[in-house]
């Protein structure tokens, strides 16, 4: 009976927490954007002419088609991350595409229609080297994979290994390229660096060497970079030190030697300290490839040439030129060259590669964008028109990770930016006021009450109220008119001039920080990328840290954000100041920074214009304010005693805490060392700076109060063990106070492991660990209660605390691994919270907090039921309701970013990872909106008929009452 | 000629009578005509002004009478107290539970007395004519403040008196941070 009643109140819970969305708001508040990342290959399907498909490869291990006239996805296939997944080669070759995955772990071929996988091999263990198509008898019939020291020929009908051979004297000489003319043969070529060339041709029956010879070539280093196969099986190779071009003729029967031709001889100069660099193209795998060649003299500088019966020719000079590339259609073949124009435009124009005459009417402008990279990358589709000349589409990549596919005359059709598929960082910040809005703020000024005078100011009233007046009914007549209209039809264009904040704070701009250094300020509303900047010369591994200095709610002082860019391998670090609104360059003057940073501090103090004040931290522990005025030094000098800051040394250990002093520089006040050889500080958090907790207790079944525990200056510190083994491994978690050192609590989690995800807000932390013992995920929370009586109300220092608090806690387990977890977040913090967890799936959960609550009881008691705690159960329970994204998943989210909106019930959500999804999230459902279904017309017709009634019946009551007066 | 317990009877009757208050004005210029009026079918004569068809009650002040304007101002007096085992039996079916019903009768409960206290000085305009003036008085008041009382308890027990920390939980402002601090781990 007890048991009934339990899972009645149970599934009273779940009734009241079901938050799902109904179709008709699928798309409505939410939008997801999918990437690939930095495209490392890029085919386009030229086995048809209306062919769309653009095949890429990506440096996230991805491989996708897109459609190249509109920039969509058709499909993605999305491999493991690292190395394992890491695609080393893409063969295209009609309708397969052929996959060297994980360092040649597997052979993958695809079919690129719908993406199906044909077939699959693993391949034998070494590290791969290179791939290519076998053709016999113009029939593409075989794919070669070299391998250190292994060469295996697979069938490309279906996979099948056809031979494996060993390769001889491996350890010595390194094979790097096969190659196959179409004639039936594989040759493979190896290099002893520095001394000779290696050439083995293999039968392609069965694999037996057919011949073996090597070739004397001290000079070279390295086979991919400096050689190419030209025209029949020439070997063309180029010595940078000696400035010269070796040709060999790969299919010599006695033996040969290298002729080398040198580049003087042929007028051409490389530019100093380049690299001069080799292109061919095969553009059929079953022919021989073309006589003409590319070489790159200069960065800006190419040249197309034509090696045939030994001699090279010069078809072309390209000078200037950007980036060079060959594009196949049918059988022609064409040469696509990016020539700077002027400062903000290359023009792309096609040139045959037989005679290198430009052709007419082929020219693309390319307009740089002035936010964006410089183009790295040019890929041509061309196509035979119906009078058989050649047209063409050109996608440029930039440095940036953009995409952008153009069409002749210039017109851009589509562009994309992958650079969000690897967000680092990112803040949401409120839109400004609309310009009639800004208007009357600025009339109520402090300065405009001071310049004007009273008639001014009258006048100025009247007209803002007119203007108040016009957008208001421009604003009704747009609703009106958009109401008419089926909705997939209204279009929302967000331009910077419709760009306002709406009535409820629901629409953001987002800024994210990209781990190639660009910025984006994307509309939360429509997902739309409003402006972005490049900043250039950003380190791969870079550290960064984005915070919002100025909100927009200081009119007319505009909003700034600064991110700090952090060298990892110099340390040192810049800042960069804009804003977030528009992304423009702020041009206050940055403070240098001579010294590495190694943490920054964003004060809740402002300066005159209502910008918070910034911290940086230096490896002396001296302290730089931005900015640094008279007045800011002031102020800080003031609460300098007030102000601390702790700095977590993972490779130590070492965590320490540290006060300011009036000259800016630092004494340490505490420290802490965990020791590295047994467990080593995995993430240190604190909670979040613009979280309020509205409730300072909880209520008990008694009606009593348990007080929490909310210390703003406690960090929950999270441990892993350095010792793997399954029985010894553990994890730990440490609470301590910010300010004094003091730890508040530690627990241990035995036979626990990594990776550890955990949330650290008001009075509590959930962690998420593996449990190596049981095998499976376990959700553990850490409540903190001061208990029943507040030790000090209206003012909390963690220099006076004398009572430890009361820590409670309980563990349960989840059915799934996850990706990331976040906590939601409100404008006052009395909506309940819910937990978002990401999982690998792709989805994300929106758990009620209510679920991890260490009050949890096992014995159901009245007054545990009068607190609404639902009786403890060890498993969590995952409801397909409770997935936020329905069926809109987040490739491998990475993390999940919460922000308030104007509205309590409202929590807006950003997941981002491979993919980009925005929703909103009501964890106690929309207790401050009507609904959407909420009838109007009912409602007001029943008041209008209530009203009317109400008058009706008045005078009637009042002739009745007269009749009787006069009776 | 009127007497004043007369007088006392006719003011007591207009309070009650909710009839009388709807007419924005009304010449009554004897008792009980608007009875009469109500009765009037055709062919009613016109009486003189000032003429009544009932006989004028004797008006000479007797014994009896003041023994039962001194009973009648006990039962005003006492009213109140005659109610407190009702509503505790009232109480007691209506249970701790909070719904509509419940609240509904607290309130009844609650207003009545409030209601009688605050009318206190008609009520005592009304046992003037009684020689235990004072101590009836104190009696109403009693018995009032019990009611009042008994509702208080009602609420109590129901927990709808603001009387546990929890209740004033909401108003605790977050206290105020006396240290800023910020870090984290070396970047």
């Amino acid at each position: 009976m007890s048991w009934l009643r339990y899972s009645f109140a149970v599934f009273l819970y779940l009734l009241q927490c079901t938050d799902a969305v109904f179709e008709d708001q699928v798309g409505k508040f939410d939008w997801r954007q999918q990437y690939v990342g930095n495209v490392r290959f890029a085919f386009f399907d030229t086995h048809s002419q209306a062919s769309k498909k653009l095949l890429v490869a990506t440096e996230k291990n991805i491989f996708a088609s897109l459609n190249s006239r509109t920039g969509e996805l058709f499909w993605r296939h999305v491999d493991k991350t690292g190395p394992e997944g890491n695609i080393d080669a893409l063969l295209v070759h009609g309708q397969d595409a052929v996959v060297v995955v994980g360092d040649g772990r597997v052979l993958r071929c695809w079919e690129t229609n719908i993406g199906g996988l044909n077939w699959e091999v693993l391949l034998d263990t070494g590290s791969f080297q290179s791939a290519a198509f076998i053709g016999v008898q113009d029939f593409v019939k075989y794919v070669a994979v070299l391998k250190k020291s292994a060469i295996s020929l697979h069938y490309l009908s279906n996979g099948h290994q056809k031979w494996v051979e060993n390769l001889p004297d491996s350890d010595t000489v390194q094979y790097q390229t096969v190659y196959s003319g179409g004639q039936g043969e594989v040759l493979v070529l190896g290099l002893v660096p520095n001394s000779h060339i290696v050439i083995v041709s293999y039968n392609i029956e069965d694999g037996e060497i057919m011949e073996q010879m090597s070739v004397e070539a001290p000079w070279m280093s390295s086979l991919e970079e400096s050689c190419v196969v030209v025209g029949r099986g020439i070997l063309l190779c180029i010595d940078p030190i000696t400035l010269s071009l070796y040709t060999l003729p790969l299919n010599l029967e006695e033996k040969a030697e290298m002729n080398q031709i040198l580049l003087q001889s042929l007028d051409l100069e490389v530019s100093s300290g380049f690299q001069p660099l080799l292109t061919a193209t095969q553009p059929n795998p079953a022919r021989p490839p073309l006589t003409a060649f590319f070489l790159q003299l200069g960065p800006e500088h190419h040249i197309l040439l034509d090696l045939s019966d030994g001699i090279i020719t010069a078809l072309r000079d390209f000078k200037p030129s950007r980036l060079a590339t060959f594009a196949t259609t049918g059988e022609k073949t064409v040469v696509g060259v990016m020539a700077p124009k002027n400062e903000t435009a290359c023009s792309i124009n096609l040139f045959t590669v037989d005679t290198g005459r430009r052709l007419l009417d082929t020219t693309v402008i390319y307009h740089l964008d002035p936010s964006g990279g410089k183009p790295n990358k040019l890929h041509i589709q061309a196509f035979l028109k119906k009078d058989d000349s050649v047209g063409y589409r050109a996608m440029v990549q930039t440095e940036d990770f953009a995409l952008t596919f153009l069409q002749q005359p210039g017109r851009v059709v589509w562009s994309r930016e992958e650079a969000l598929a690897d967000v680092i960082t990112m803040e949401m910040v409120d839109l400004p006021l609309t310009g009639t809005q800004a208007e009357l703020e600025g009339e109520f000024g402090k300065k405009a009450a001071i310049q004007d005078g009273l008639f001014a100011m009258v006048l100025k009233r009247l007209s803002s109220q007119l203007i108040l007046l016009q957008t208001t009914i421009g604003h009704l007549w747009k609703l009106f008119y958009d109401a008419r209209k089926p909705r997939s039809q209204v279009k929302n264009e967000v331009t910077f001039e419709t760009l306002s904040r709406d009535e409820f704070n629901l629409q953001k701009m987002m800024v994210m920080v990209t781990a190639s250094g660009k910025l984006f300020g994307i509309d939360s509303k429509s997902g739309s990328i409003l402006w972005k900047h490049y900043l250039e010369n950003i380190q791969p591994d870079s550290a960064f840290n984005l915070m919002v200095q100025r909100t927009t709610a200081h009119f007319p002082h505009p909003p700034q954000c600064t991110l700090l860019v952090k060298d990892k391998e110099t340390g040192l670090a810049s800042l960069h100041v804009f804003n977030p609104i528009f992304g423009k360059k702020s041009h206050i003057s940055v403070p240098a920074l001579p010294r590495p940073i190694l943490q920054t501090l964003l004060l809740p103090l402002m300066d005159q214009d209502y910008g918070k004040i910034l911290l940086l931290i230096d490896d002396q522990y001296k302290v730089t304010a931005f900015p640094s005025n008279k007045n800011v030094l002031q102020q800080l000098q003031e609460s300098a005693s007030s102000i601390y800051f702790y700095l977590v040394d993972s490779s130590q250990g070492r965590l320490s805490g540290f006060r300011l002093r009036k000259d800016l520089s630092s004494e340490l006040i505490w420290e802490v060392v965990i020791p590295v050889e047994v467990q080593k500080i995995v993430e240190v958090k604190g909670k979040r700076p613009n979280e309020h907790v509205h409730s300072q207790g909880r209520v008990m079944g008694d009606r009593s109060v348990l007080y929490k525990y909310l210390n703003p200056n406690l960090l929950a510190v999270v441990t892993e063990s350095t010792d793997t083994h399954q029985e010894r491994s553990f994890v730990g978690i440490v609470l301590i106070d910010g300010v004094t050192g003091r730890i508040i609590h530690d627990a241990v989690q035995k036979k626990a492991k990594g990776p550890v995800h955990f949330v650290h807000s008001e009075n509590w932390v959930v962690y998420e660990y593996w449990n190596v013992k049981s095998r499976r995920i376990e959700f553990s929370v850490l409540e903190l209660f001061e208990g029943m009586e507040l030790y000090n109300s209206t003012v909390f220092s963690s220099l006076d605390r004398p009572h430890p608090p009361q820590v409670l806690q309980q563990s349960y387990i989840f059915p799934s691994p996850i990706s990331t977890l976040e906590a939601t977040l409100t404008e006052k913090g009395i909506t309940s919270r819910h937990l978002l967890v990401g999982l690998p799936s792709g989805a994300i959960l929106s758990l009620p907090k209510m679920f991890l609550d260490p009050r949890r009881p096992e014995m159901v008691s009245d007054q545990s039921r009068e607190e609404n705690l639902i009786p403890y159960a060890p498993e969590l329970p995952i409801r397909a309701e409770w997935f936020i994204n329905y069926n809109q998943t987040v490739a491998r989210v990475r993390g999940i970013y919460t922000a308030p909106s104007g509205l309590e019930s409202t929590c807006l959500v950003v997941a981002y990872g491979l993919d980009i999804y925005q929703t909103r999230v009501y964890p106690s459902k929309q207790f401050d909106v009507l609904k959407d279904d909420y009838d109007y017309v009912l409602i007001s017709s029943v008041l209008l008929g209530l009203f009317f009634a109400t008058m009706i019946s008045k005078r009637l009551a009042e002739v009745k009452l007269l009749n009787r007066a006069w009776r | 000629m009127s007497s004043p317990g007369g007088q006392g009877g006719g003011a007591l009757s207009t309070r009650g009578g909710a009839g009388a208050r709807r007419m924005k004005w009304a010449l009554e210029l004897s008792l009980g005509n608007t009875r009469r009026d109500r009765q009037g079918g055709q062919g009613d004569a016109m009486y003189p002004i000032g003429y009544s068809d009932k006989p004028v009650p004797d008006t000479s002040v007797q014994e009896t009478d003041r023994n039962l304007v001194e009973k009648r101002c006990w039962d005003v007096a006492l009213g109140p107290l005659k109610q407190i085992p009702m509503n505790l039996f009232i109480m007691y079916m209506s249970g701790n539970t909070i719904s509509i019903f419940p609240i509904m009768m607290v309130c009844m409960m609650a207003w009545r007395p409030i209601q009688a206290l605050m009318a206190i000085s008609t009520t005592f305009k009304l046992l003037e004519s009684s020689s235990q003036q004072w101590l009836q008085g104190l009696t109403y008041l009693v018995g009032n403040l019990l009611g009042a009382a008994l509702a208080i308890y009602k609420c109590q027990s129901m927990g709808l008196l603001p009387t546990h920390s929890s209740d004033w939980l909401a108003f605790i402002e977050p206290p105020q941070r006396m240290e800023i601090m910020g870090g984290g781990m070396v970047l």
